[in-house]
């Protein structure tokens, strides 16, 4: 996982203590709360410069750090392809 | 405070069900209720001889297997029984609907263990069980708790006082979300099973409300020692249960009583004005008493197909956890509960004072208008519509489910 995506999560896991954010760290047990989903995926699409698709809005997707990473990081490819250019780092 | 007692229960039919033997133990349970349905409500009662019925015509068990000798019934049938109970009833179509809620987070996801001690019992009749997930100064939030349960060995220690519990004092058995065992956060959250004779249940204050009277929903503390194997699911899979069964069961299951409740106040509305006692002394050329029926038969009409078009969703959704199948299960809640009780508001308008407003009309319109002032209020209605706003920001499409 991309360490710029660990410290934007950090902020919506109230729960995580002085734990290291792990791919199966579990999102919603550390503090994550559904209504909360939109900002981080406001911070996700600023960092990222990616949109992430209507679909991945589910409960998978935000089960743990490494399943949205996993979402995050497909989007990254797909923005990669598309147009032909680098991903630009925020 | 003792557990209620009752000469053994007759097991059910071993049968599989069938739509007109649900249907038929269904009408069994209401005539019951109407026998009872004025003094349940009028002493703030819970309708026992409505729920020894229920256990009489193995109808508790409609969810349980049929190989566990249940009914193998669907969530269809309990919409159904909830629309058909919630005429005659709500507290009693509530009590059930509810109950049934419990059995298909069991039936789902207890281990083999909780489901070979349970359903058979729940088939046979001699298990009612109640829902303890409210909890004072959470808001009504369900995914969170405070109370935590402690780990000891191979047994969990309950401790856990709760201010809502409908038929909790006449509940064989309670399924009761507590904070996981440490060092777990209150988003955590456990489901576990608790047998009455494995609790001391000590009830507070009284029970005096505006409607939904016969439901009985005091506030309990809950105090005892569980073996490990009767949580349900995995510790802190609550969560995961809300989403597949606790959630579209409930807002199926309420919504279906409340479309009963309204649709039986229509039909005995309707009667008085078609009785041959009543015909000519009412205009029924009046516009405004066939506008108020038609708008009232409108409001019904729309509940009932989102309803069925909600039920229709989660039978075949995937996955019931994206944001349209959510606003769906929602819109459906927040419909029902408004529509429901302003079809009833609708109806009091158009009978006036005498059928109306008091107590002793055959409409019962006074009833089941306090009855339904109740629906916004379970699980606010306000509430949801802040998760709805989130929820709509997240499907940018706007895909309809």
């Amino acid at each position: 996982m991309d360490t710029r995506f660990t410290e934007l999560l950090t902020p919506f896991l109230k729960f995580l203590g002085e734990q290291e954010i792990t791919p199966d760290a579990p999102l919603r047990e550390l503090g994550l709360d559904s209504m909360q989903a939109i900002e981080l995926l406001f911070a996700i699409e600023d960092a990222f410069g990616v949109t992430l698709a209507d679909d991945d809005m589910n409960d998978d997707t935000f089960a743990t750090a490494g399943s949205l990473w996993s979402v995050v990081h497909a989007a990254l490819g797909a923005h990669h392809g598309a147009d032909g250019t680098q991903v630009r780092a925020a | 405070m003792s557990a209620p007692t009752f000469a053994p229960a007759r097991p059910a039919p071993a049968a599989g069900p069938g739509a007109t033997a649900v249907a038929d133990r269904v009408a069994r349970v209401a005539a019951v209720a109407a026998e009872h349905v004025e003094r349940t409500d009028r002493d703030a009662s819970f309708p026992l001889e409505a729920l020894q019925e229920m256990r009489r015509t193995g109808l508790l068990g409609l969810l349980v297997p049929a190989s566990h000798g249940g009914l193998g019934g669907t969530t269809d049938d309990v919409v159904s029984a909830g629309i058909a109970l919630g005429r005659v009833d709500t507290s009693v179509a509530m009590i059930f609907v509810m109950h049934c809620q419990q059995v298909a987070a069991v039936v789902r996801y207890a281990n083999d263990r909780l489901r070979e001690e349970l359903l058979p019992e729940i088939a046979a009749g001699r298990m009612y069980l109640a829902s303890v997930t409210t909890e004072a100064g959470k808001g009504g939030h369900l995914l969170s708790s405070r109370s935590a349960l402690a780990a000891h060995e191979d047994e969990l220690l309950l401790d856990r006082f709760a201010p809502i519990v409908t038929g909790g004092e006449y509940a064989d058995g309670f399924l009761v979300t507590m904070q996981s065992p440490p060092p777990a956060s209150p988003h955590q959250v456990s489901l576990v099973y608790a047998h009455r004779d494995q609790l001391t249940v000590e009830r507070s204050g009284h029970w005096q409300p505006l409607g939904m009277r016969a439901s009985h929903s005091v506030a309990l503390r809950l105090t005892g020692t569980l073996p490990a194997h009767q949580v349900v699911g995995e510790h802190g899979a609550f969560r995961t249960i809300v989403t597949t069964v606790f959630g579209p069961m409930a807002h199926l299951g309420w919504s279906a009583c409340w479309l009963g409740t309204a649709a039986g106040a229509l039909s005995r509305v309707v009667k008085l004005l078609r009785s041959p006692h009543t015909r000519g002394r009412v205009d029924l050329d009046s516009e405004l008493l066939l506008t108020r029926l038609s708008r009232a038969r409108q409001r019904i009409d729309t509940v009932h197909a989102l309803l069925e078009r909600a039920r229709q969703v989660v039978a075949s959704a995937d996955d019931l956890s994206v944001p349209r199948v959510q606003l769906l299960l929602n819109a459906l809640k927040i419909t029902a509960a408004d529509e429901c009780h302003r079809a009833v508001d609708d109806l009091v308008d158009a009978v006036g004072m005498r059928h109306g407003y008091l107590k002793d009309s055959p409409t019962r319109l006074e009833h089941s208008l306090r009855d339904l002032r109740s629906a916004a209020l379970n699980y606010s209605n306000d509430r949801l519509h802040l998760v709805d706003g989130k929820l709509a920001l997240l499907d940018a499409e706007v895909r309809l489910a």
